[in-house]
Order: C-alpha cells, then sequence, then structure tokens
C-alpha cells in the first residue's frame, strides 16, 4: 500500500515537472487597463479612435513567461448599447489592434482584431496590446451614454 | 499487475495535472469601448426677412434689430461649439424680374434679442458660435435691397439658407 502511494505521487511529481515545462514556469496573466473611449459623438458624424492614442484606445497588458510565445483573440462588440435600449454600430478595422513587447505605444505591430494574432513575449515575460476602432453613429442616433464590452483571451502557444 | 498499477497511477496523475495546464496557460480580461452622443441640431427657420413696400430707386434696409428681421432657431447640445454657414441670394425674384439685395449682417445670441449677443457678417464661410446652457442659440438676419428706378411692380422673394454643424 505504502509502496503504490509512493508510486502515485512520484507519477504526480513528475507530471507536474514536465507541465510546467511545457508552459514555461509563470501563470498567464492579461490585464485591461485603459477602456476605448469614443468620447463625444455626433449623430451622423462617425468618430474614429487610433490604436496609437495614447487617450483614447484601449490596452491591455499581459504578463507571463520570457519569451513565451502567445496568440490573442478579441471578442468585439457589433453594437454600443445606449439609453432606452438604442444602439450604435462600433467597427473594427483590418488594422486597429497593436502588439507591443516593449508596452510602448509608439512602437506597436498592427493587427486585425477579429482574427487571432501570434506572437511571443519580451525578456521580462510582457507585452502590451492597443485597440481603436470607429463608432458610427446614425443621423437619428439617440442621445446618450453608450457602451460595449471587448474582450481579450492570450494562451500560450506550445 | 504492478506494471498495470503503475501505468495507471501515472495515466491518473497526467490526467488531473491536464486540468491545472489548461487553467494556467490562458487567461482573459475585458474593457469597456464608450461613447456620449449629443443631441441632433435642429434648426428652424422662425421669421422671414420681409422688407414690406420698396420704392423704385429706393434703397431700402433691414438691421438685425428690425422687428422684421429674418430668423432662426437652433436647438442642440447645450454648450456646444457649432458652425454656421449661408447660403444667400443676390437677388429676390418675381417671374422674370429680379431686385438686387445685398449688405447683409447677422446677430447670433443665446437669447432670443437681436441684441446683446454677437454681430457678424453671414457668408459660406463658417462663423463659429456656441449653444446656450440649454442648448439653444438664435440667429438673426437684415439686408438691404436696391430696386431699379425701373423696378417692375410685383411681389419680390428668395430663399436664404443657414446651415449648422458641431465642430
Amino acid at each position: 500500500m505504502l509502496r503504490r502511494c509512493s508510486w502515485f505521487a512520484a507519477a504526480l511529481v513528475a507530471a507536474l515537472g514536465g507541465a510546467l515545462a511545457a508552459q514555461g514556469g509563470r501563470p498567464l496573466r492579461v490585464d485591461g487597463v485603459r477602456e476605448l473611449s469614443f468620447g463625444t459623438v455626433l449623430p451622423g458624424i462617425p468618430r474614429q479612435v487610433l490604436r496609437t492614442d495614447p487617450v483614447a484606445s484601449g490596452e491591455f497588458q499581459i504578463r507571463g513567461e520570457k519569451f513565451n510565445p502567445v496568440e490573442l483573440t478579441f471578442a468585439l462588440p457589433t453594437l454600443m448599447t445606449g439609453p432606452a435600449g438604442a444602439s450604435m454600430p462600433v467597427l473594427f478595422g483590418g488594422n486597429d489592434a497593436g502588439y507591443s513587447v516593449t508596452q510602448s505605444i509608439a512602437s506597436q505591430v498592427g493587427f486585425d482584431p477579429s482574427q487571432p494574432f501570434q506572437s511571443q513575449l519580451d525578456k521580462d515575460g510582457r507585452a502590451s496590446v492597443f485597440l481603436g476602432g470607429t463608432a458610427n453613429p446614425m443621423a437619428s442616433q439617440r442621445s446618450g451614454s453608450y457602451s460595449g464590452t471587448v474582450t481579450l483571451t492570450v494562451a500560450y502557444l506550445p | 499487475m504492478k506494471t498495470a498499477f503503475r501505468s495507471s497511477v501515472v495515466a491518473l496523475a497526467l490526467l488531473l495535472l491536464s486540468t491545472v495546464m489548461v487553467a494556467a496557460q490562458s487567461n482573459a480580461a475585458s474593457i469597456q469601448a464608450t461613447a456620449v452622443v449629443q443631441q441632433p441640431i435642429n434648426v428652424t427657420g422662425a421669421r422671414d426677412l420681409g422688407f414690406g413696400n420698396v420704392f423704385p430707386g429706393i434703397n431700402k434696409a433691414i438691421p438685425v434689430t428690425d422687428p422684421n428681421s429674418g430668423r432662426w432657431d437652433v436647438v442642440g447640445q447645450a454648450n456646444a461649439n457649432v458652425q454656421l454657414t449661408f447660403t444667400l441670394p443676390a437677388t429676390l425674384s418675381d417671374g422674370a424680374n429680379t431686385m438686387p439685395i445685398a449688405s447683409y449682417d447677422a446677430h447670433h445670441n443665446t437669447s432670443n434679442s437681436p441684441s446683446g449677443g454677437t454681430n457678424f457678417t453671414p457668408s459660406g464661410a463658417p462663423t463659429s458660435a456656441a449653444l446656450s446652457g440649454t442648448g439653444a442659440l438664435w440667429v438673426f438676419i437684415g439686408a438691404t435691397v436696391s430696386p431699379a428706378t425701373n423696378q417692375a411692380a410685383g411681389s419680390y422673394t428668395g430663399s436664404l439658407s443657414m446651415t449648422v454643424v458641431y465642430f
């Protein structure tokens, strides 16, 4: 019995060590640090925010194992919801997301946020992701505050 | 027997660890996308620019302060900055007969009064203004008609347009 328990423990430790070696050791963490803010929008006039906008663009920060390859996947809204059930279209173009291993908004690689994107973390296990987009109010858009949820999922690649 | 048991144990351990591996290999976070839509602008032609009776060869001016000056009423987002542009005729018409109109002047005010606001020369070039704290603006317009000495009698009209946009 004791010998069987020892075997189980040894197997568990071996598997755990293998798992840690496979995933690089440090758990992956993603934080949303700034919302994508279109600010004041005028009825009938589209409002674009560039991913390089240091105030209005959305930003996520990633921390994990250094040099580990990662895959980024966005879940993007097509509408922002507002007062009394009103909705306003929001668009994300093929160059509206940016990946920066230096975590600098001035140094990013643009990518399409509607498609999975692969890259790797830097020597410190960090990276930043920036997001722009375009709000498209109708000429008859109801006035008021609108919002939508953007979710970024990051996964280690083997 | 022992080999089979050990293999089973290893397999079980790996299965247990796989759930831990999946949880540590991915993560997700959310942010909000936000916007604030302003009130749409509504412009109403509230009063015609009325010269009344004019006499051949005698110019007649209607200043903005005259009760017969033209007026537009604007409603939009409180305190918003707007730009005013105008399309103004050079003549008034009665069929084939025309009469010159010129020397336009205008006045915008956040209260319904042709004085106490800002005088300006209306044209196709934008004039900046700001809506009141309740989102209102009044715009008054005057001009001068110059009937010829042989101006044909009749009722002469023309269309004056003002466009207001946020900026």
